[in-house]
């Protein structure tokens, strides 16, 4: 049996692990998602990634009331209940809980690939619920497949996607996408290209706000240089690449703050020191408007409905090297 | 002529001995000055002056323009810049409301009934900051043995001057050039000039505008000579005709003497250079008082526009009995023709395209205390980012902004300094007490701001539109002002929004529908319904924080309506105000509610395309594309 082509699968107490050449990941049922994810010996989450919801209210946001209509889908964001964990090695179901079923293996598992999948259950009312799939293939690359699921009653969503918080700073990212800050009812200045982009900006409105967003993304990498290993004594910039899938495209923002920190801020002073990076993957983004800033809403085909479903996906991968 | 602080109550009193506003051309002693453009007759006051600042009218120093009082108390200030941005008295953002809203009752004068003077409303207000600034000063060489006259370029908000003790003249309209004759005081050496600013007078009412509320000498401060001969006005009128090749240039000039008699066989000579200083046209007019020449041919001109801001240059050169040179004058001119063709507005015979800003004066060091560099950048902002228009909200701008325009071929929309929403944009709109509304008392006032815009920016080919001011409502007073700026012939179209909230003033105020913030369908709906005017948005596209979403839909219509003919971005800059942060000592931005300033708007005057620092918003690429596709 080759073992270096084929994905090892630790079917732990109370976690899956995958490794391989390169990457190694834990899957979490107590941290409800994925809580590891290395590649090239570098940890990449400092916390489990996680269905976001809400957008640092703009300016127009505030002036359309959107917070009044909307304003439960802030909760959503910040907390969320996971029911449910369906695992698979080869597309075959394996029992979840693990143990102490997991006693028949005496090792890791070869395979070709193997997928985790969450289920996450909303505060809102009515709730609704968020399905996360990563497929892990041999090589390592992560699937990721969410699919919201529209629910009749629920106000409209200020933003859809998936956050990942990284440990550290990022020192730099390149996408493939439209130049500048986009959303999706202001793009048509936006130039397709490859462009890079030094630190972290935050673009820096009067009032901290929802910012840096960019629309018709095929591809982004962040590179970091700094880890949170007391062990290792040297920092050697690496990166991690998140791609849409054949012929898609996907949305993204990359900060050092989660939308909380943006939201509880009046002044650009306000926001604490950057410390990680908040890359936010995005399957839906409401447009920013601009009629006025004291009521107009949105333009009608720049609304998120929270009565459809929403399915999109991403791929987690090495950068091009 | 003594001064009276019930002036400040007044709404009939806003010029005491001021001169009459004229022409921005520039005077010089000699053709080589003016060659040169090297003026020996000016005189720069900006710099230190000593300052004092009181809360209120009582208790300010009232001898402090006496040449012998004891000013060991007072302290320092820069001119020019706002009394609040030296740190003398509270920063204040408020938008519509007046800024005394919940802390003192108030009504204008008049609003109520004939009988409301409303006396000691300012003047003896418990709250109204006074600055007293003095200066000491001797003239410059070129300004010694000639009349000597002062301008403010900016003084907010009512000013009273005084010379060598000798009280000289009172002032208000914060935004244009306030003149006064200092001759029969000025000395060589040794002058005291005091002047006292108010931060409130009834002008208050007049200049709501949403903005910071200052008070102060914010503009230059400079003193002129006027040889024995001296052009007060010069009002060049060129024209593009019809043909888009030929033009016709008229003049009109204004002389004074220091007699009363002009010289015999003086005359004034005027040319008519291009870029390459070759002379387009010239003579020789007999010197009067007031002198006409009729309107020339010329058969071929190089027409003014945005893609070629070709400027002309008018020289008059006065010369006395003797064939001497006593004075020359010069401005720079420019041929185009603005007008409404089966109710399109037309350029140089071709459909007219606003691809707008509004634009405040602003700075995060100085506020509305702008610099050169300040200014020239803006400039280049607007050219990178195909934006062609400027609306100068809601006031006139600084000299030279107006110079920057007609060099870079930026259309100008001149708005006349008047925003009075805090007397009809209450909670709604409500205009049970409005000012100026009809009330003739407050007539005079608004028309002499109308004046001051016309007669002061007269010659500048950017200027397209005059503008009433803003958000003001309308009647009988706004109508007159439109009247005085149609009277002047000019060619320009005169512009004016708040007619929609009143439309029996539809016929006789704004030659064009203005509307703010209308959505899309308002406009289809308006040119889909026999429009009688042609369509423009004189602010649109709220740019507070990250907006700019949906413009597609406002462009299009200029493909769809050939009367919808573009608009002005709310805003150009963000405004706000560097201050120091209390917990880390950094510089950061502040906006209203930063200063314990209440009741405010907080951040809403932060609507610009490029941040209070000028670097530019993330949405101003999307701007420069769509400002981009006409032109």
């Amino acid at each position: 049996m080759d073992c270096t082509t084929k994905l090892q699968v630790i079917v732990g107490d109370a976690t899956i692990g995958m490794r391989g050449e390169g990457f190694s990941y834990i899957f979490s049922g107590a941290r409800a998602g994925m809580e590891s994810l290395v590649r090239d010996g570098k940890e990449w989450l400092y916390r489990s990634p996680m269905p976001t919801f809400w957008r640092a209210l703009t300016d127009n946001d505030r002036g359309c009331g959107l917070a009044l209509k909307s304003g439960m889908w802030i909760g959503a964001d910040c907390f969320i209940k996971c029911v449910g964990i369906m695992v698979s090695i080869d597309d075959t179901p394996i029992t979840v809980p693990m143990a102490p079923a997991n006693n028949v293996y005496g090792g890791s598992v070869p395979a070709d690939k193997a997928a985790v999948t969450y289920v996450y259950e909303t505060v809102t009312q009515p709730p609704t619920q968020v399905t996360v799939k990563y497929e892990v293939a041999a090589g390592g690359d992560i699937h990721v497949q969410v699919h919201y699921e529209g629910k009749k009653g629920l106000p409209e969503l200020p933003v859809f996607g998936m956050r990942f918080v990284m440990p550290t700073c990022a020192e730099r990212y390149r996408y493939e996408g439209l130049s500048g800050e986009t959303y999706p009812d202001r793009m048509a200045g936006g130039v397709p290209g490859i462009y890079e982009i030094k630190g972290l900006p935050v673009t820096p409105y009067l009032v901290p706000q929802d910012c840096n967003m960019h629309m018709q993304t095929k591809w982004v990498e962040v590179y970091r240089s700094t880890i949170l290993d007391n062990s290792c004594k040297e920092n050697t910039e690496s990166g991690i690449r998140f791609s849409a899938q054949p012929g898609k495209e996907f949305a993204f923002a990359c900060i050092p703050y989660t939308a909380m920190e943006l939201e509880n801020a009046t002044h650009q002073e306000e926001l604490p020191p950057a410390r990680r990076t908040v890359l936010t993957v995005l399957g839906a983004v409401r447009g920013v408007g601009g009629i006025n800033s004291w009521g107009a809403d949105v333009e009608a085909p720049y609304h998120i409905s929270a009565e459809e479903d929403i399915d999109y996906g991403f791929y987690i991968g090495g950068v091009e090297k | 002529m003594q001064p009276d602080m019930k002036w400040l109550d007044d709404p009939q009193t806003f010029r005491v001995s001021q001169l009459p506003a004229h022409s921005d051309h520039k005077i010089y002693a000699s053709v080589e000055e003016m060659e040169r453009q090297d003026s020996s007759l000016y005189q720069s006051l900006n710099g230190t002056w000593q300052f004092a600042y009181s809360k209120n009218p009582m208790s300010r120093p009232t001898e402090f323009y006496q040449t012998d009082y004891d000013a060991g108390g007072f302290g320092e200030i820069q001119v020019p810049c706002h009394i609040e941005m030296a740190g003398y008295d509270k920063i204040h953002y408020i938008n519509t409301l007046y800024p005394w809203e919940g802390k003192v009752y108030r009504r204008p004068a008049y609003a109520l009934g004939k009988d409301k003077t409303e006396e000691g409303s300012f003047s003896e207000a418990e709250y109204n900051p006074v600055g007293s600034y003095r200066k000491l000063f001797d003239l410059d060489e070129g300004l010694r043995g000639k009349r000597v006259c002062i301008c403010f370029e900016g003084a907010e908000q009512a000013i009273y001057v005084w010379l060598n003790g000798h009280f000289v003249g009172y002032a208000e309209d914060s935004f244009t050039p306030s003149e006064f004759d200092l001759t029969p005081y000025i000395k060589e050496s040794g002058n005291l000039l005091a002047v006292e600013v108010y931060k409130n007078s009834t002008a208050a009412y007049l200049e709501d505008q949403d903005f910071f509320r200052f008070f102060g000498i914010y503009r230059d401060v400079v003193l002129y000579a006027k040889p024995s001969l001296h052009v007060e006005d010069m009002w060049v009128k060129p024209v593009l005709s019809a043909d888009n090749q030929s033009g016709t240039l008229s003049l009109q000039l204004k002389v004074s003497g220091e007699k009363e008699d002009l010289p015999a066989d003086s005359v004034a000579e005027f040319v008519m250079l291009d870029r390459e200083s070759g002379v387009c046209m010239k003579g020789t007019l007999p010197l009067e008082s007031e002198m006409d020449l009729p309107a020339q041919t010329l058969d071929s001109v190089n027409p003014w526009s945005n893609s070629n801001p070709y400027l002309y240059r008018m020289e008059i050169i006065l010369r006395d009995g003797q064939g001497n040179v006593v004075e020359t004058a010069a401005c720079d001119i420019g041929f185009r023709r603005i007008e409404i063709c089966n109710k399109v507005i037309m350029f140089n015979g071709k459909r007219f395209i606003i691809n707008g800003v509004n634009r405040h004066e602003w700075s995060a060091e100085g506020g509305r205390c702008i610099t050169m560099e300040d200014m020239e950048w803006d400039i280049e902002c607007f050219k990178r980012n195909n934006i062609n228009a400027v609306r100068t909200c809601h006031y006139p701008d600084q000299l030279a902004w107006y110079e920057l325009c007609d060099k870079n071929g930026i259309y100008m929309m001149s708005e006349t300094n008047l925003e009075s929403h805090g007397s009809w944009q209450k909670d709604a709109v409500e205009v049970s007490w409005n000012v100026p509304g009809s009330l003739p008392e407050w007539k005079e006032a608004v028309v002499d701001r109308a004046r001051s815009n016309f007669e002061t920016f007269k010659n500048h080919p950017s200027i397209l539109f005059w503008s009433l001011g803003n958000e003001s409502y309308v009647g009988d007073d706004i109508e007159a002002m439109q009247t005085f700026f149609k009277e002047k012939d000019d060619g320009r179209l005169v512009h004016y929004e708040g007619v929609v909230h009143n439309r029996s003033y539809e016929d006789t105020v704004s030659e064009v529908e203005s509307r703010m913030y209308a959505t899309p369908d308002e406009i289809i709906e308006y040119l889909e319904n026999q429009p009688k005017k042609p369509f423009i948005l004189c602010e649109y596209m709220h740019d507070m924080g990250n907006s700019i979403g949906g413009m597609k839909s406002y462009i299009d219509l200029l493909d769809r309506f050939e009367m919808y003919q573009g608009g002005f971005i709310w805003d150009y800059i963000d405004q706000a105000v560097y201050a120091q942060d209390k917990v880390t000592g950094q510089k950061v931005l502040c906006y209203g509610g930063d200063f314990d300033d209440r009741p405010s708007n907080y951040e809403f005057s932060g609507n610009g395309i490029v941040f209070a620092d000028r670097t530019e918003k993330p949405a101003i690429q999307e701007v420069k594309y769509y400002y981009g596709l006409h032109d």
